[in-house]
């Protein structure tokens, strides 16, 4: 433990800190913010061209595809898939990873997800962009993809929901919504505070408009964490079904190779070890080239390093099971795929993928590996290498080996195909490099909440950096509370206090002589708050529930009705009415639903989007999203008199008190 | 810091979302109008070389579909006359009609009249004319009053939809095959088109198909 403590810093006595640089809140937003307000740094410039050169390769190659059709492809009888499938499965595989972190970390209150969770969110919907790219074309003539989409049509034909294609379409596109909604429900404080901190008033109002109007209200907070929580449980159940039901499209096959129950859960750990390495290969230049060694310090490395033995070690159980099984099954089919993968024409795709996925994360065991950020980014690499092999071992081999000989056949990539490979990296890493610079991305408020001065009953240092900033504004204090234009009824008065621990003390104060209507404003929810406003159980779990019944019922009502009732297509001899089939698709609807009514539910609950509030007048109100502490009590309120009140917030400690009209 | 919104902000947000609602709204509906075969097919009406009127021949003259369009009973597909067929008649009557002029040159020359073709299936459609006919589909069930037409009008939208209408329920379209070409068939009085139709399934053993397969092939 000591040694441990060394090594991090000797941060704190208990347990290493994970924000390192001793930073506070108003540190931590400059320097998060600063990658988005700054000017945009040269190194950026260069990697963006790049990565725009790839952009408008792949863009060139998916015109070329869609408008000649995909016999530029190399695939042919028998391989009738290959680099799309692989490169669809690929990428909806790094896309699990991000939600991993956002997600189950979440649910086990790994604090060190904070630093990590937005930009792996946004490498997710970045991913899950290309696989829908790659999985759009594949479809051949693209434009009739609605196909998928159970509306009303001209051919009076809908979905087969018996088919484990359609149940794919419902897990991504849930997926893809879902993370979406995650994503943008946690940057919306973040929004906020980049609208705070704007100087333009084009960039204050858009990020503005984006921010809904969030002022951090401890009355929002309440409700916001509970869709928080909500969200996570429900992107959770995603991590684990979206993967299982992309490997439904192999395993419900009768293809030795494919036709295997270990899949879903070997593609479930496949996708969040390749997710992780990804993580590992944007963070390590990133952190250096952002300057956020502070946020994201040789701690998290190490967890993640930790994180993709682990899954590698589960991922090589599920490639020895499988040869097992085709060993001890005795389909001479089925031992023929095994040993035609590791000595047929592609073994040396096999032994790649076994190299890169088996034994090279083994490097993680010795403590150098975890800890050198080169050193985990080569291992990274390799694993990415070794994953994109496996899905083009699992696709193609098990393909080109036909059950009779005269069928078998090889499968060769065209130049198309390679290009268009390329410019799946380079729409996403076109993707990624906007989002850096656009967008914060670590999640400030996350972060902030992780400071040990973020605990309200933590006693924090005086702050030198804002000691003239505050004699200032005592000064001001003490002229009469005045600002913001008289144009309506008194609304509250508004006092800055200096941190978590002496708002939550003012609010009981307060409290306890008898008001009621108020409210506070900070950059991260502060624990306890809730209580001390005597706030009641937050409604969104109900609003989740409601929207999850409607999904279900709404899913497995319209499966019903088209399958067994408007169309009643015969598909291979399956039972017209079968409700087992129809359990993927009702599954998603049901989540996607219900992440609907949760994020609904908090912005109705807290009566958002709301551009305008009165509190906004505040003087140093900006702070409210950066490193201020405020404390609003309503006029409406029946004990609220002006002298008093005032008198009584700045007795709690509170500062740069005024009175705010409408 | 000014104001980023003032309180007209949200007045303002509230209309656009409406209007961004009520755009979305217009713009699915009027994708399912504009984008439905029964748009896009129903009332097409070419010009022809010639103004041949089916109201006149086929209305008034009472003259049979058959006696133009020979084969519909034997072949997959329906034909349309050669210039023989109108000049069966049309050498004695009205024989110097200007409006004739055309289908006299075709004779002369033996060149085909480029007529414009109203109703065609997509290639990925395979349709038998013949089968159809000869169970008891009439003409009007598909190509609609063409008795009253003096221009031939596209009159159903043709779309897999509406095919599958029929062959879900033929009972409902069905007469005895010779009574096909009968603009004026009307069902026996003491029976309704259901049942007719179901007797006439019954006798014919039809079984209109609904696999993938039946039409694409």
């Amino acid at each position: 433990m000591n040694e441990r403590i060394k090594e991090y810093g000797g941060a704190a006595p208990i347990e290493p800190s994970l924000i390192e640089g001793g930073h506070d809140f108003a540190s931590l937003t400059d320097l998060v913010s600063g990658l988005v307000e700054l000017p945009t740094p040269r190194w950026w410039w260069i990697i963006f061209s790049i990565c725009a050169v790839l952009l408008v390769i792949g863009g060139l190659m998916s015109v070329y595809v869609i408008s000649t059709g995909i016999g530029v492809w190399g695939m042919n009888s028998p391989v009738g898939w290959a680099f799309d499938i692989t490169n669809f499965v690929f990428w909806v595989g790094i896309g699990h990873a991000g939600t991993l972190i956002s997600a189950i970390l979440f649910l086990f209150r790994q604090k060190w997800r904070s630093s990590l969770n937005r930009f792996a969110e946004a490498m997710t919907l970045f991913a899950v962009a290309c696989a829908g790219l790659f999985v759009t074309i594949h479809l051949g003539r693209a434009w009739l993809f609605w196909y998928l989409i159970p509306a009303p049509n001209s051919i009076s034909i809908y979905p087969n929901y018996r088919s484990a294609l359609s149940w794919d379409f419902a897990a991504v596109a849930t997926y893809a919504t879902v993370s979406t909604m995650f994503w943008f429900y946690g940057l919306i404080p973040d929004l906020a505070t980049l609208r705070d901190r704007a100087e333009g008033g084009i960039r204050r109002r858009i990020y503005g408009l984006l921010a809904l109007g969030w002022r951090g209200s401890g009355r929002h907070w309440h409700n916001y964490e509970s869709t928080y929580l909500m969200l996570a449980g429900l992107a959770t159940a995603l991590v684990v079904s979206v993967h299982t039901i992309v490997s439904f499209d192999f395993a419900t096959s009768v293809i030795p190779g494919w036709h295997s129950t270990i899949f879903p859960p070997y593609f479930v750990t496949g996708a969040i070890f390749s997710g992780l390495s990804m993580v590992i290969t944007l963070i390590v230049p990133l952190r250096v080239l952002c300057g956020l060694k502070d946020l994201v310090g040789p701690r998290h490395l190490e967890v993640l390093c930790k994180l993709i033995l682990a899954t590698g070690m589960l991922l090589s159980y599920g490639y020895m099971i499988e040869l097992f099984n085709a060993w001890y099954g005795g389909s001479p089919m089925e031992r023929f795929v095994f040993y035609n993968r590791m000595t047929g024409p592609y073994a040396w795709c096999y032994w790649t993928m076994m190299v890169c996925n088996v034994f090279i994360p083994h490097l993680f065991w010795f403590r150098w590996f975890r800890t050198t950020p080169w050193a985990m980014f080569l291992v990274a690499i390799c694993v990415n290498v070794g994953m994109w092999f496996e899905r083009f071992v699992i696709v193609v081999t098990s393909l080109h080996r036909d059950y009779l000989p005269s069928s078998w056949g090889m499968f060769y990539p065209t130049w198309v195909d390679i290009l268009l490979l390329i410019g799946g990296f380079g729409l996403f890493s076109t993707l990624f490099m906007l989002f850096i610079r656009l967008l914060p991305m670590v999640a400030l408020s996350e972060v902030k909440a992780i400071l040990p001065a973020a605990n309200p009953h933590h006693s924090p240092a005086p702050n030198p950096r804002h000691e003239t900033e505050e004699a200032e504004a005592s000064r001001e204090t003490s002229a009469p509370a005045s600002a913001g234009v008289f144009d309506g009824p008194p609304h509250c008065a508004l006092a800055r206090f200096d941190g978590p621990g002496e708002l939550l003390e003012a609010v009981k104060r307060l409290v306890a002589a008898g008001y009621r209507l108020l409210d506070t404003y900070s950059p991260f929810p502060i624990h306890g708050m809730e209580k001390a406003l005597m706030l009641k159980r937050s409604k969104v779990p109900m609003f989740t529930l409601a929207g999850g019944i409607f999904g279900f019922t709404f899913a497995h009502s319209l499966q019903w009705y088209q399958s067994a009732v408007a169309y009643r297509l015969d598909a291979g001899g399956k039972p017209i009415n079968s409700p087992e089939a129809f359990v993927p698709i009702t599954f998603e609807t049901m989540v996607l639903y219900a992440a609907f009514g949760a994020v609904a539910g908090m912005l109705l609950l807290n009566g958002l989007p709301r551009l305008y509030h009165p509190v906004f007048r505040g003087r140093s109100f900006t702070r409210a999203t950066g490193d201020g502490f405020f404390l609003a009590v309503e006029a409406r309120d029946p004990k609220f008199d002006q002298s008093a009140t005032t008198a009584l917030l700045a007795e709690a400690g509170g500062k740069e008190i005024e009175l705010l009209h409408a | 810091m000014p104001l980023v919104f003032t309180k007209t902000a949200d007045i303002v947000l509230g209309r656009i979302v409406v209007g961004c609602v009520l755009s979305a709204g217009l713009i699915v509906s009027g994708l399912y109008y504009y984008g439905h075969p029964l748009y896009t097919r129903v009332g097409y009406a070419p010009i022809q070389p010639v103004r041949f009127s089916h109201e006149q021949h086929a209305g008034r003259l009472g003259m049979s579909c058959l006696y133009c369009h020979t084969g519909v009973e034997q072949s997959s597909t329906a034909k349309i006359p050669p210039t023989q067929t109108c000049m069966n008649c049309h050498q004695a009557i009205k024989a110097t009609s200007v409006q004739l002029e055309t289908v006299r040159a075709s004779w002369t020359s033996g060149a085909a009249i480029p007529w414009e073709r109203v109703h065609r299936t997509p290639d990925y459609v395979y349709f038998n004319h013949a089968v159809h006919v000869r169970r008891g589909i009439g003409c009007v069930s598909c190509h609609g009053k063409v008795n009253e037409m003096p221009v031939v009008v596209h009159d159903k939208p043709l779309s897999m939809g509406w095919c599958l209408d029929c062959h879900r329920h033929p009972e409902e379209y069905l007469r005895p095959p010779d009574e096909a070409t009968n603009f004026h068939w009307q069902p026996p009085e003491a029976r309704t088109q259901i049942e007719e139709g179901r007797i006439l399934q019954a006798k014919s053993r039809i079984k209109a198909t609904e696999s993938c397969t039946g039409c694409h092939r």
